[in-house]
């Protein structure tokens, strides 16, 4: 097993070496010259060659992309250019409150998803199943963007139950019972695409796994079908692993419009506030946090995985 | 005529067909297709549906409720009909949609022959250059994109197609390698074929319905994200007419006039869920597993 | 490949003296064992209008110590036949005919009562034995399973104890080491030998074996016949053994019925049919022994195929490949002829009937 996951682990560094190498592209692409814009137009050629000498960007490219990891790696993502903060402390606090939405839409994602794929598969070719269906094919075309303002409109101003921007509210808030209110509804809407797709892969897996012949043989040992599903669904376990691997990566990315709608100060509006201040430090921190974050998510998700499936352990 | 069976390739039918029941494509999907074909439609034909300006505002007649006379969808902060801005905003909102998924479906299918079709070195490469992108959250990585190259909608275009080229390239590389060991591309080997022979002539028309499929059903997400970029500030600039810019725009007054969002929001979530509606009668009807993850 | 001789083995094959397919002779009662009698079973598949009918009123025997073995080619119903006995088709097949294991009958029973004959008086051992097991659980708790689910141990302790007994019993070397380990880290022998301890494990009356060999090496094979064979013998059960294999079973039947498109066309001790063969499908199978070369159930030797699944055909289903067919054989389904004591052949035209020669009836029926 641990054989197994430093194995796993030192397969992960080539890809976030590529991961660095495509952020540090994403840096390099910015049009323009970034010190004639740092410096203004009236700078005079000698005062433009000596910052450029300063930060490095009279070295060639390789020498660059190598000076920015060391950077990184030392925690130094570059200063904010609105804020004139570190990045990394801004990313880092912005990071934890998405992480708690993420956690609580991963939640019902995963609840709804394998509620209707287990009913669409379960009760295949009834009129339940291909309502099933026909929810979670609805339900991944859904841009979150405009389903948080119809919640929004229509459910927390609409009835006044809920609270329509925020963590917490600013007078008297704070706590759990407070955060709770404030999660429903960003939850809701991060989780609706995640748990369409969940139902759909969830539905094909059931349908996999039912027909496998091993079913059918605890059939003919005299099994009742209500356990029979419960060995049904431990052997879906798995895949589902592999799924919550996509999805939890999914989630991540799509919060940028639900934090944003729903003013929810994790990376996403972090994000967006920074893409109108062409903040771009920000907006690759942001990337490589999440980035980041999602690889180790897959970690824990492949050990989970070799846990459940003895054969993970003995291949790969 | 020793080349002769290597013309044509055969169509290799995946799971075996329940005989005799001819597949035919279900009626939500053929709905779903004359949807599109109607928003299409609305997207060229857009001045001849309205006779009113979509970029410049009357600002006597500022936030109208809809329903107001020659306001069918009411009016704008800047007095700009709904339904104007709503029908030429299909142009922009459907083509910036598509146009990402065309590109990333030709080059994200020439990935997929090459790693599928190429020795164990090459496919390795490939693979493990596509595992980098899918180590991104994709919408993120296609804000940083465009938020580098800056706003505009072709930049918009390249952001939404580097990260759609990833998973369209795994489907056509998964469905390359079912073909690899095939008979008829064992016989078009033995006879010779070069390589441009073997991926366009035999492979190719073979995993066309897996790829158009995938990506059909990729053009809802691409609508979704596109028009997500704009509402973010990341696409297509003010004051045209686009269906994620408006929602943004008419956030402003979601506390006093809601009813105006309903309109653009429910523009997009039509066009997105039409793509998938008939992505999924594609792959039923074509007998392919779409599925996107 | 050896199997394919007839009679090789220095194994007597007894040629009792009942005779599988006729009705109403007494079937012998040895130790309080009940018989697996079918009488006329059909069943029929509806899937979207269309009507299959897979196997087509066979009737058959099997007696506790003795085995019968079920031989025919792909696709001739013998899977079909062996599941529904057991109940094991959806709701889409129609089983008709009556099945019965000593006073039981197992067609009438409600599905609880099923549920505990199932795996405790008639045990199935499936054809590939990897995917019969549950990948991500150990062999021992799947054993164990099985032991809790029908009571035959008082507690997980006895559970383990028996469970490893058992696959001692079917020559698994290290039972305690097996016990502990997952499906994928056996071989598909060992992996077999798992799958008949969990047949053997509630001593069941019956043990329907689907084909157990097919997906195994062959000297694998014939270590699992073996095996088959010497626990039908120590724990007296009735064996029912499909294959498409005829070296199978010469090297093991006591009776054999020759399955074709989903009829049984001759039927009789082992010795009987397989050295005087009284019908033209089953002289075509024997003179067409296959080879390793030759897939699997496909009868080169013999032009022509069976009638496609869902075919209907008034009279003799081999009337199309048939060397001795005539005219009469395509209208009315050629009744089964005693050939000799408990030899029966559904050939009239090889087998005239005279005064002598008592029919049993219609082997297939084509109105029901
Ligand atoms: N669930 C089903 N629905 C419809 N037809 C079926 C079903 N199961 C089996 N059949 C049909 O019944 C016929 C007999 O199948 P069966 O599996 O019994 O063959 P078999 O003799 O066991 O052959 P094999 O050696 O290939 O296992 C086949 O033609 C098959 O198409
Ligand atoms: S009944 Fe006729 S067709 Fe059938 S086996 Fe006998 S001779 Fe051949
Ligand atoms: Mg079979």
């Amino acid at each position: 097993m641990i054989s197994f996951l430093l194995r796993r682990l030192l397969a992960a560094v080539p890809i976030l070496i590529g991961v660095s190498i495509v952020v540090f592209i994403t840096i390099k692409i910015i049009p323009g010259d970034p010190v004639a814009s740092l410096l203004g137009p009236t700078s005079t050629p000698e005062a433009r060659a000596a910052l450029e000498s300063r930060l490095g960007l009279d070295q060639p490219l390789p020498v660059q992309y190598l000076q920015w990891v060391w950077h990184l790696l030392q925690g130094d993502l570059g200063t904010s250019i609105s804020k004139q903060t570190q990045v990394l402390g801004l990313v880092l606090d912005a990071f934890w409150n998405t992480l708690i939405l993420t956690a609580f839409a991963a939640i019902l994602a995963f609840a709804m998803g394998i509620a209707l794929g287990a009913v669409a598969a379960l009760r295949r070719g009834k009129a339940v199943a291909a309502l099933g269906n026909a929810i979670a094919l609805i339900s991944i075309s859904l841009p979150q963007y405009s389903v948080g303002l119809l919640l929004i409109i229509y459910i927390a101003t609409g009835t006044g139950l809920l609270p329509t921007a925020g963590m917490y509210d600013a007078i008297g808030g704070g706590g759990w019972g407070d955060l709770f209110r404030h999660i429903i509804l960003p939850g809701v809407t991060a989780a609706l695409v995640p748990a369409g797709i969940i139902a759909r892969m969830f539905r094909t897996t059931v349908i996999d796994v039912m027909s496998m012949d091993f079913i059918d043989a605890l059939r003919a040992r005299g099994m009742s079908e209500r356990r029979i599903l419960l060995h049904a669904f431990h052997n879906t376990t798995p895949t589902l692993l592999t799924i919550a691997g996509l999805q939890l990566g999914y989630l991540l990315g799509g919060v940028v419009f639900v934090e944003t709608v729903f003013s929810w100060p994790g990376i996403g509006l972090l994000v967006f506030q920074s893409i109108a201040q062409r903040d771009l430090p920000v907006i690759q921190a942001g990337v490589i946090v999440s980035a980041l974050a999602f690889v180790v998510i897959n970690l824990v998700v492949d050990a989970l995985h070799a846990t459940i499936d003895p054969r993970m352990r003995a291949h790969s | 005529m020793a080349t002769m069976d290597v013309a044509v390739a055969p169509r290799l039918r995946r799971r075996a067909r329940t005989s005799g029941t001819r597949r035919r494509l279900p009626l939500p999907s053929k709905i779903a297709a004359a949807v599109i074909a109607l928003l299409l439609l609305a997207a060229v034909f857009a001045p001849l549906l309205t006779s009113q300006s979509p970029t410049v505002g009357v600002l006597g007649d500022r936030l109208l409720a809809p329903g107001s006379s020659g306001h069918l969808l009411g009016t704008d902060g800047q007095g700009r009909d709904i339904f104007t801005r709503l029908v030429y905003g299909a142009r922009p909102s459907l083509l910036t949609g598509m146009i990402p998924v065309a590109v990333a479906g030709l080059i994200g299918t020439a990935f997929g022959l090459i790693a599928g079709l190429g020795k164990p070195l090459l496919h390795s490469s490939v693979m493990r250059f596509l595992d980098v992108f899918y180590a991104f959250p994709a919408v993120l990585l296609a804000i940083a994109i465009a938020a580098a190259l800056g706003s505009g909608s072709s930049n918009a275009i390249i952001a939404l197609s580097v990260i759609l080229i990833p998973p369209i390239a795994r489907v056509s590389e998964a469905e390359t390698g079912r073909l690899r060991n095939a008979d008829f591309m064992e016989a078009a080997r033995a006879s010779g074929s070069s390589w441009s022979a073997l991926a366009f002539r035999q492979v190719l028309p073979n995993i066309a319905p897996a790829v158009v499929v995938y990506c059909t059903a990729l053009i809802g997400l691409s609508i979704v994200y596109s028009a997500g970029l704009s509402y973010l500030g990341l696409g297509i600039a003010p004051p045209t007419a686009e269906w994620g810019l408006m929602i943004s725009d008419l956030q402003q007054y979601m506390f006093t006039t809601p009813s105006l969002l309903i309109a653009p929001a429910l523009a997009i979530v039509v066009a997105s869920v039409a793509f998938n509606v008939l992505g999924d009668g594609l792959g039923n009807y074509l007998n392919v597993r779409s599925e996107i993850a | 490949m050896k199997r394919g001789m007839l009679l090789t083995d220095n194994r007597p094959v007894t040629s009792g003296g009942t005779s599988p397919a006729v009705p109403d002779q007494p079937s012998p009662q040895t130790s309080g064992r009940g018989t697996l009698m079918v009488r006329e079973l059909s069943t029929t598949f509806r899937s979207s209008g269309r009507e299959i009918r897979a196997v087509r009123s066979v009737s058959f025997e099997v007696h506790p110590g003795r085995t019968l073995v079920l031989l025919g080619e792909s696709g001739s119903g013998k899977s079909v036949t062996a599941r529904a006995l057991m109940r094991l088709h959806g709701p889409r097949a129609v089983i008709q005919g009556d099945v019965t294991l000593g006073e039981v009958d197992l067609l009438g029973v409600d599905d609880a009562t099923m549920r505990g004959i199932r795996g405790a008086r008639v045990a199935l051992v499936p054809q590939d034995p990897s995917a019969a097991l549950d990948p991500l659980r150990r062999v021992g708790g799947q054993i164990t399973e099985v032991l809790r689910l029908h009571d035959v141990v008082p507690d997980k302790a006895a559970a383990r104890t028996r469970a490893i007994e058992l696959l001692g019993q079917v020559g698994i070397p290290d039972p305690e080491r097996a016990f502990r380990s997952y499906p994928h880290e056996l071989s598909g022998g060992m992996r077999q030998r798992v799958v008949i301890a969990m047949g053997i494990s509630c001593d069941p009356e019956v043990i329907i074996a689907d084909e157990p060999t097919t997906a195994l090496d062959v000297t694998v094979q014939a270590q699992i016949l073996d095996l088959f064979a010497e626990l039908q013998r120590r724990l007296d059960t009735a064996l029912l053994m499909v294959t498409h294999d005829v070296g199978v079973a010469a090297d093991i039947a006591d009776e054999v019925a020759v399955m074709y498109a989903g009829s049984i066309v001759e039927t009789g001790p082992a010795r009987e049919v397989l050295e005087r063969p009284r019908h033209p499908y089953t002289q075509a199978l024997l003179a067409a022994i296959p080879t390793p070369d030759v897939a699997r159930g496909e009868l080169v030797a013999i032009a022509g195929s069976p009638p496609m699944a869902g075919e209907d055909f008034p009279g003799c289903a081999f009337a199309g490949r048939c060397p001795f067919v005539q005219d009469s054989c395509r209208t009315s389904p050629p009744p089964l002829v005693v050939v000799e004591s408990g030899h029966l052949a559904a050939c009239p035209v090889i087998n005239p009937v005279t005064a002598t020669t008592p029919v049993v009836g219609p082997s297939t029926e084509s109105t029901r």
